[in-house]
């Protein structure tokens, strides 16, 4: 699973460059405009290290990010789960804070909490949580008819069976959607560098955009790429693992 | 209407407009050229002069049909200018300089600000920097990969100081930590951010002062308006009838005659800023644009752009020299 992943990434991050590379030849555009393959090596070789450190911490602030809205989705999913008035109040409330945009809310953040950690992954959290809240209100809104009939008839299904009930039948759906999350929270994360912060791949970037260096985000993005293929790949064989665990439990 | 009736009104129609535009074709004084103009950032006093040559009819006098469009932190006028998506644009000289050493084929055709408007304000009450070394144990604000932080180590460097004995501070648009203090010493754009800033801290009852670099023999030449070396060698006639243009522009944008007029053409697209504050950043813009009455507007000067060059090398910023007084092309003035 992990080495198909790698390889995707392969080819989907040689494509893009082939693509770009084609572009420049074409259209015969400078190395400021799309820079050529030496340069991109060249700097590779020049930045990987650097660059490395910069996307692990970016990876462990949009890690802690994702934990936190996996958290924060299935409480509020499992709290917003019911049709009554509070259930109702929980969604629209969590769709009302999900609706500002994060550049907007950055620098309040940044006046309340600095342009440190936090920031980072507050902006991170505020991502990546709001697709996995849908998924997890989709889920655990929807009834599994035939093992819960049972549960009601005999007056046993309380509510943590229910979500018990609704998140194993759906384990599969809920691994890849919190697979899927990681790459939210990672963007999330990079963004709120980019906006909001001194350090991480995200506050590279922006560096490198003000030089208008391009060979720097193209080593960035390969990086960022690999890191996350590795870090889906885990999720993924992670979620295998727990399903098969819970099964046999 | 009865369709054999529309037909041959229909006919003469077409070839009127077939007629009509073979004309205007033929005719240079009718036919407006359309050449796309990409600014270095939003429109404020700072591009008075672009957006008055526009509002005032100076490009349509010169048969140009000029698109202006405003810049930004994600727009490189000087890729655009390769891309074909603008002829002419600014760029600052650092800009220029990284995208020589990388073989874009540009050139310059006039510098707008004389003076370079980058600059440091702090709190006059608190301390005054009246020497480069005035800086020590100081904690100074700069934008890692900006021009700020090349002018701000050109300084350092000049009196052989380094990193070490001042506090550099990571800033962007956002000033809290100046506000709070956390950073004494805040790189502006002093004839825009500066007037703002100086406002907000008059309100409080804080003094502000501001320190260019300019006075302490760092000459970073300031933005300029590019072109494409094709267009140069294709088109000359067009690059001058441009340059004129704006140039003329500016000039009238600076004359203080023009000022209510020329607030008016800013307005249109800087609604935030009000009345009073752009009359006061139209005049800190005039001293930038023309401090000397005897140096034409658009001049060119060679000793900045070569101190530029030179200090760009110096900080390993471009590999080796790049020639840039080779790429300066000033344009007869208007």
């Amino acid at each position: 699973m992990l080495h198909r992943r790698i390889f995707q990434f392969f080819i989907v991050y040689l494509l893009g460059i082939g693509l770009l590379f084609g572009i420049k030849l074409v259209l015969n555009l400078s190395d400021y405009v799309i820079p050529g393959p030496t340069g991109v090596w060249l700097t590779g070789q020049a930045e990987f290290s650097r660059y490395v450190g910069d996307v692990l911490d970016t990876f462990a602030v949009a890690v802690i990010g994702q934990v936190l809205s996996i958290l924060m989705a299935l409480g509020v999913g499992v709290a917003g789960r019911r049709a009554t008035w509070f259930g109702s109040f929980i969604k629209v409330a969590a769709y009302n804070v999900q609706a500002y945009p994060i550049v907007a809310i950055a620098p309040i953040l940044f006046i309340l909490l600095g342009d440190g950690f936090l920031t980072r992954l507050f902006i991170a959290a505020m991502i990546c949580y709001f697709p996995l809240l849908l998924s997890v209100i989709g889920i655990m809104s929807e009834p599994v008819v035939d093992i819960e009939h049972f549960y009601r008839v005999t007056g046993r299904l309380r509510w943590q069976l229910e979500v018990k009930i609704r998140a194993f039948e759906n384990l599969h759906k809920l691994t890849t959607v919190i697979s899927g999350s990681a790459t939210l929270a990672m963007a999330g994360t990079i963004v709120a560098e980019f906006i909001a912060a001194n350090a991480g791949i995200g506050y590279s970037i922006r560096i490198a955009l003000y030089q208008s260096d391009l060979s720097k985000i193209l080593v960035a993005l390969f990086i960022i790429g690999i890191t996350l293929s590795l870090y889906q790949g885990i999720l993924e064989l992670l979620g295998a693992g727990l399903k098969k665990a819970w099964a046999a439990g | 209407m009865n369709p054999r009736l529309a037909h041959p009104w229909l006919t003469a129609l077409i070839l009127l407009g077939v007629v009509g535009s073979s004309l205007i074709s033929a005719n240079p004084a009718l036919a407006q050229e359309k050449v796309a103009y990409r600014l270095k950032w939003l429109i404020n006093a700072s591009t008075a002069g672009d957006v008055f040559a526009l509002d005032q009819g100076f490009f349509s006098r010169q048969g140009m049909e000029v698109v202006v469009k405003a810049g930004g932190p994600e727009r490189d006028a000087i890729r655009e200018l390769e891309l074909g998506y603008a002829q002419f644009g600014v760029a600052s000289a650092d800009q220029v300089i990284r995208a020589l050493a990388k073989g874009a084929a540009v050139v310059v055709l006039a510098q707008l600000f004389q003076v370079n408007p980058l600059q440091w304000i702090y709190r006059a009450d608190d301390f005054s920097l009246t020497r480069i070394q005035d800086l020590a144990g100081r904690t100074v604000g700069i934008t890692y990969g900006g021009n700020d932080e090349t002018i701000m180590r050109a300084l350092l460097a000049t009196v052989g100081m380094d990193d070490n004995q001042v506090r550099l501070a990571s800033v962007r648009y956002d000033y809290t930590p100046f506000f709070q203090n956390q950073v004494t010493i805040w790189p502006v754009y002093r004839n825009t951010q500066g007037i703002f800033l100086s406002d907000k801290l008059a309100a409080g009852g804080e003094r502000v002062a501001f320190f260019d670099p300019s006075e302490h023999g760092v000459r970073f030449a300031a933005n300029s308006v590019v072109t494409s070396t094709k267009m140069m060698d294709h088109h000359p006639q067009t690059v001058g009838r441009f340059t004129r243009a704006l140039l003329a522009g500016w000039q009238a944008a600076m004359a203080p005659s023009n000022e209510s007029a020329v607030i008016r053409a800013v307005a249109k697209y800087d609604r935030d800023t009000s009345e009073a504050v752009m009359r006061r950043q139209l005049t800190a813009t005039r001293q930038m644009i023309q401090p000397d009455p005897g140096i034409p507007i658009g001049h060119i000067d060679t000793t900045a752009w070569q101190q530029t060059e030179q200090i760009m090398i110096r900080q390993g910023l471009i590999p080796g020299p790049v020639n840039v007084i080779g790429r300066l092309r000033p344009q007869q003035a208007p």
